[in-house]
């Protein structure tokens, strides 16, 4: 892992102080803007946890020596642990349902070619960041996604769909090689899009016509009422993001760079747990479809990057150091690290 | 005849159908007509006109040209085939025909790293997927009812993304039984748009062939491990399987007994079929298609991404060749249709 092998930034700094060991300084302010310094530890829900998860990270993830080590855990330097991963979601583009104007949910219809074509662009978007493992929904227009996104990958590690359905599943698809090139790919039916019920399969007019405008306004614009055998936003926000803290962050938390693929409600969910949104506010959220969103976590918090133009072009991707020097690594044609 | 093109129109398919019902075609020798469009074979301007077509498009009338009963068919297509193309005089004609399409997946991520990949999950290279695209714009006029994929990605893409450009738009949806929860959140809850919809089954039995312990190992690594004699004997054996792997018998028996179950009850009720999969299961699949013996379905490669069309006959399989395109018959082979219409 490219972005786990250069883990203190401040290592420049920490050679002068001390030659021969590295030491994790305090948390440099200039890589990340401050305007977008997050809000508390409390994103983890683990508050209590906070200083022990931190210190142990910061010995497993810098390569520190004995007298660093006692270092942070006396207190210096425990906010600094320099282990930070990527985070990039993407909502999958235009499926073949999506163009008919069908309510979709859990139907699995897969991509149409524009849809293709979105995930093409956004795996362009996301070429140069580094991606450890991938998550998906149980639905082919997600995982089409992020296989397509990944075949523009530069780092070109080859994703693989882990299959655990059946003992014959999981013993079939083992592979008998050296798996340091291998992406595990993990598809989770948490993950889907949500389930919309009776409204599965109709169109807009049908829908009015069968439970009455106001009702299928309610329902788009509520939080917490379900369609008739359907979910609820809330219902759904609930299974996806205890999949994402239970499955996801542990891996983060690893320095493990994800991507996660999947649908307009249960990327929403996520993000309204990433940024603390009100029900309202996520209510209000329209995720871009095709377009990758990156976060990265680091010191317990997650911190939001934007969306990368392009892989060259930082505008609206705040890059971090580490960030920054993966890109370069990952392409030779680019510049020299900031 | 104006009724047959009406019912064609109709039946919306593809403006090129609606040409050849009127004749507009004259045809190339060998060229296909269960394909919904497309030139058809040698003679076409000569055929009589039936006076009996009528527009519930099942019936042919008595001395029937091979126009007609193939318009028939196609659109019987329309209706998912489960009619009984009839004579005039009530005498049941032939069986319905059936399209069978198999498409080989194209380059996958490992492929091109020359690895033994197997049962290994990888998905496609760019070109695998442009491969695909490509498969897709050849069978873009072909009727598709349903669609069997393997277990795998790479071959479920290659649906998919050939799906992408099919004239006809219908959707495929992929079915969940994988548990009840699956199934139930997967429901269609509208009987219009189940009508547009083509199902799509995955099954693991479609799977390529296990390699075992092969799989994952690059060539180089391969003969280090177990020594270039043994590799070449799993290559070139019929029933050897390579530790804890499929020997090509046992993927074989596996695909054909499935396809046998659950595919051939499909084409016998008139649906067409699309199979993609890949290298050992489809050739397996095509062994009990024509019949060959393990010599010769060793010796036998599939091109990958170039659709391979069979008809499904009165209980008989037809190989048809590849399209070259949606609009060259050329290497279509019509032959044998073209004898049993002859009246």
């Amino acid at each position: 892992m490219a972005a786990a092998s250069s883990l203190c930034p401040a290592s420049s700094a920490a050679a002068a102080l001390r030659p021969g060991a590295r030491l994790c300084t305090g948390r440099r302010a200039s890589c990340f803007g401050a305007s977008l310094a997050r809000r508390n530890a409390g994103v983890l829900g683990q508050k209590s946890l906070f200083g022990s998860v931190c210190a142990r990270r910061g010995v497993v993830s810098c390569t520190l020596q004995q007298s660093a080590d006692a270092l942070v855990s006396n207190g210096i330097g425990s906010t600094s642990c320099t282990k930070e991963s990527a985070l990039i979601l993407i909502r999958h583009g235009e499926s073949l349902w999506n163009s008919k104007n069908l309510f979709t949910g859990c139907v699995d219809v897969p991509l149409s070619q524009k849809g293709v074509e979105e995930a093409i662009e956004a795996g362009k978007r996301i070429s140069e960041l580094p991606v450890d493992m991938i998550f998906t929904s149980a639905l082919i227009r997600a995982q089409m996604t992020a296989m397509l996104a990944m075949t523009q990958h530069h780092r070109q590690k080859v994703p693989v769909i882990l299959h655990n359905e059946s003992e014959r599943a999981e013993s079939w698809s083992r592979i008998f090689s050296d798996t340091d090139e291998v992406i595990p790919v993990v598809t989770a039916w948490q993950l889907n899009e949500r389930m919309y019920g009776e409204l599965q399969g109709l169109n807009k007019q049908e829908t009015a016509d069968k439970f009455g405008a106001d009702k299928v306004k309610e329902w788009r614009r509520s939080y917490d009422i379900p369609p008739p055998n359907g979910e609820s936003l809330e219902m759904c926000a609930e299974r996806a993001v205890k999949y994402f803290v239970e499955n996801v962050v542990p891996e983060l938390e690893a320095g493990k760079n994800i991507m996660i693929a999947a649908h307009g409600n249960s990327l929403r969910a996520i993000i309204m747990y990433l940024d603390k949104l009100t029900p309202k506010e996520v209510i209000e959220l329209e995720l871009s479809t095709g377009i990758p969103m990156l976060y990265t976590l680091k010191d317990a918090e997650f911190l939001r990057r934007g969306s990368p133009v392009g892989p060259t072009v930082q505008g609206v991707y705040a890059l971090t150091q580490e960030l920054a020097r993966y890109r370069d690594q990952s392409n030779p044609l680019n510049g020299t690290i900031h | 005849m104006a009724s047959v093109v009406s019912l064609c129109r109709s039946a919306g398919f593809h403006e090129r159908v609606v040409s050849c019902v009127e004749g507009r075609h004259s045809g190339v020798g060998g060229s296909f007509g269960l394909r919904s469009g497309v030139a058809f074979g040698s003679g076409v301007g000569s055929l009589r006109r039936s006076d009996g077509c009528t527009s519930s498009g099942g019936r042919l009338s008595g001395g029937v040209g091979r126009l007609e009963w193939r318009v028939a068919v196609v659109a019987k297509v329309r209706r998912s085939g489960d009619e009984v193309v009839t004579q005039a005089n009530g005498a049941p004609a032939s069986k319905t025909e059936s399209a069978l399409i198999l498409i080989r997946h194209g380059e996958s991520l490992w492929n091109s790293k020359n690895l033994f990949t197997g049962c290994v999950d990888v998905p496609l290279s760019e070109k695998g997927v442009n491969e695909a695209i490509e498969a897709g714009k050849r069978i873009s006029d072909m009727p598709v009812d349903m669609i069997f994929t393997s277990a795998l990605i790479r071959a479920q893409m290659t649906a998919m993304l050939a799906m992408t450009q099919h004239h006809r738009q219908k959707v495929p949806v992929i079915l969940h039984n994988e548990s009840e929860r699956a199934e139930a959140w997967s429901r269609i809850f509208s009987e219009g748009t189940d009508d547009e919809v083509i199902p799509v089954v995955t099954a693991w039995q479609l799977n390529e062939r296990m390699y075992g312990e092969l799989q994952g190992l690059n060539k180089k690594e391969t003969a280090d491990k177990f020594g270039a004699e043994k590799v070449h004997e799993w290559r070139r054996s019929y029933d050897i399987p390579p530790p804890n792997g499929e020997s090509l018998e046992m993927c074989a028996k596996r695909s054909v007994e499935y396809f046998k179950k659950n595919v051939v009850p499909m084409l016998s009720a008139g649906k067409n079929i699309m199979i993609a999969a890949h290298g050992n299961s489809l050739r397996a699949i095509i062994m009990y298609l024509d019949s060959l013996t393990p010599q010769e379905v060793i010796e036998l490669e599939l091109t990958t991404g170039i659709p391979m069309l069979y008809t499904f006959k009165d209980s008989k399989f037809l190989r048809r060749g590849s399209p070259v395109g949606p609009t060259v018959a050329g290497v279509y082979a019509l032959t044998k249709v073209r004898d049993q219409l002859e009246f």
